[in-house]
């Protein structure tokens, strides 16, 4: 199948007069629509490498192709619109914006790409609150929602623009057990249904297992590269 | 911009505290600049009106041996066809005599106008504190000054003793106060045909007097060269009020100066101060400028948020500081009072000024908000993602 995602000799390399090497000749490629995740111990590199991913950082050598154009020439702005358009994040902190509601919240990707709020979008929008489970909660305030509802409306709000990839940074690193699972499956879901790319940073094995495909970082390097 | 305007909206709502005090520390500043500018233009306006409100702006003398102009109606047309600007002029015939009353004399300074004319300049129906104008022949207006000083009473006859010696008997038919001492020791309004008939002076005049329009009362010197090159007569002299108060001229430039300094200070320490908590609304605000960039906007569009939130404090800034500078304004004239009852300092509420000074404070609030403007779009949201 196509890569989507291609990363090809990436090095990243913090600090100038003291250098740590955070990330050592990353070769890795994701296919469209394929659900992976990547473990590894904290410090090992692999949020940086969703970073870079993501277009969020930049690689210190090595090039990153989404959608098969190179990313390194592009302009901050043209970076600002692939992202808007073809990336959704999730992160381990939700990040919605305190100061507007929930679906304000989930609008906000759509509003950021010029787009004016009409039924249509207004809709799509209700459509993937209730898909997370929070059509009820749609109009609260966004810091009047647990955490748990809050990374579901970060979920939604990823999947707004309908992105072609979905970058998950430890979407459930704080939260209990039970959330963890419904947020899992919620996002196996779309990924059956929308057959969004996704790549999920864990460190939770048994999570981790649910992937087609598990890549382990160690030292900033590839150490295992298991698909099922 | 309309979501850049909305998030702004929404970062000043969710803090409604800070960005109060924000609004209320523009507003004392403009308020500040409101209240010292209505002020010294008031004084000024005051000082003008009191030095040249009743008095002529612009003379015309004659530079002839007997310093007489003749011919003085044609003249007298040429001038106010010339410059639209003059307002008022009068003719005037001016002459010293005695007064001659009760054993004692002093002298006096007689000036015949042509009332009519002349009561636009000097406001004389006003200054008549007893008694009425002169019309028929040999009828005068003298000061109240000398009133109490020989105990002159109304319609009293006095004797006017000419340079040459004659002595014309007139009748006082009124006071006048013209709030300056001198004028009131010195002067004797008559009617112009009483003075041309006192003094032998058929159908001359000794000198033109001309009040300009209040906008153009600081231009009565070029008003002045402008009649001299149109009438172009060697044996005119022309002078104006300018030429003779440049004291009080310098005094006022002083003070311009003084007051405009003031406001600037106060507006740049109102910018520095909003600059300051602006920067510190950026970083307040980093989490969320560092998500909405991840998500994709444009850091021209993260810019905007801070400049529509320094266009909607300083609007907000500049209307508080109006309503306070329009309220310290009118309490100050309400509660300063002189002892009869009228303000100390007449304030000059120029709308044309507060709304330049409310449209400086926006300004200079969309200048302050340049820097965390600036701030917000060099904010890169993996600094703000890798921290957390």
């Amino acid at each position: 199948m196509e890569s989507i995602l291609e990363v090809k000799n990436v090095n990243k390399i913090y600090g100038t007069t003291i250098t740590t090497q955070v990330l050592t000749d990353i070769n890795v490629g994701f296919e469209k629509g394929s659900f992976n995740s990547i473990i590894g111990q904290s410090g090992s590199g692999k949020s940086t490498l969703l970073n870079i991913i993501g277009t969020l950082d930049t690689p210190t050598s090595g090039e990153v192709y989404i959608k098969g154009i190179p990313t390194a020439k592009m302009s901050k702005n043209k970076l600002a619109q692939l992202r808007n358009k073809s990336i959704g994040f999730v992160f381990q902190f939700h990040y919605l914006l305190p100061e507007f509601t929930a679906l304000e919240n989930v609008l906000m990707p759509y509003r950021i790409g010029g787009g004016i709020v009409n039924k249509e979008i207004k809709d799509k929008a209700r459509d993937l609150m209730s898909l997370v489970g929070l059509e009820k909660v749609a109009d609260n305030n966004a810091t009047k929602m647990s955490g748990g509802q809050q990374q579901r409306t970060a979920i939604a709000r990823a999947l707004l623009n309908s992105p072609d990839i979905i970058l998950a940074d430890e979407p459930t690193g704080n939260l209990d057990s039970n959330s963890t699972e419904t947020i899992y499956n919620l996002l196996r879901n779309i990924n059956d249904q929308f057959k969004t790319t996704f790549v999920i940073i864990t460190h939770d094995r048994r999570i981790a297992e649910k992937a087609d495909r598990i890549v382990e970082i160690a030292d900033g390097k590839i150490n295992m590269d298991i698909r099922k | 911009m309309k979501l850049s305007y909305q998030i702004a909206t929404r970062f000043l709502k969710s803090n409604v505290g800070q960005t109060i005090i924000i609004i209320l520390g523009i507003g004392v500043g403009v308020s500040v600049q409101i209240f010292i500018g209505s002020l010294i233009q008031g004084l000024q306006k005051g000082l003008v009106e009191t030095t040249i409100g009743n008095s002529s702006q612009i003379t015309v003398t004659s530079t002839t041996d007997d310093k007489l102009i003749t011919d003085y109606d044609s003249l007298l047309s040429d001038i106010e066809d010339a410059d639209s600007r003059i307002q008022f002029i009068s003719p005037a015939l001016d002459n010293a005599a005695f007064l001659d009353y009760d054993g004692e004399s002093q002298s006096l300074l007689v000036r015949g106008l042509d009332l009519q004319k002349a009561d636009s300049i000097y406001d004389i129906t006003d200054a008549i504190v007893e008694g009425i104008m002169p019309q028929a022949s040999n009828e005068i207006l003298l000061g109240s000054t000398l009133k109490e000083k020989y105990g002159i009473s109304l319609n009293e006859e006095i004797n006017l003793i000419t340079p040459d010696k004659r002595t014309i008997l007139c009748e006082v038919v009124g006071f006048f106060d013209l709030k300056v001492a001198q004028l009131n020791n010195n002067w004797c309004i008559t009617t112009l045909e009483t003075a041309q008939t006192v003094f032998n002076s058929e159908n001359t005049i000794s000198s033109i007097e001309m009040q300009v329009t209040e906008a153009d009362v600081f231009s009565a010197d070029l008003i002045a060269s402008d009649l001299e090159a149109i009438l172009s007569d060697d044996t005119l002299e022309f002078t104006n009020w300018k030429g003779q108060n440049e004291q009080l001229l310098s005094g006022l430039q002083g003070q311009s100066i003084s007051s405009l300094m003031i406001q600037v200070f106060v507006m740049i320490s109102v910018v520095l101060g909003i600059a300051s908590v602006l920067a510190i609304t950026v970083m307040q605000k980093s989490k969320q400028i560092g998500i909405l960039k991840a998500m994709g906007i444009k850091n021209s569009k993260a810019s905007l948020i801070f400049l529509f939130e320094g266009l909607i404090l300083g609007f907000f800034g500049a209307i508080t500081g109006i309503a306070f500078g329009i309220g310290l304004a009118a309490s100050f004239t309400t509660f300063a009072l002189n002892a009869d009852g009228t303000p100390v300092i007449d304030l000059y509420i120029d709308p044309n000024f507060i709304l330049l000074s409310g449209a400086v404070a926006m300004v200079a609030c969309v200048l302050a908000s340049l820097i965390p403007a600036r701030k917000s779009s060099k904010l890169n949201p993996i600094d703000i993602i890798r921290n957390n």
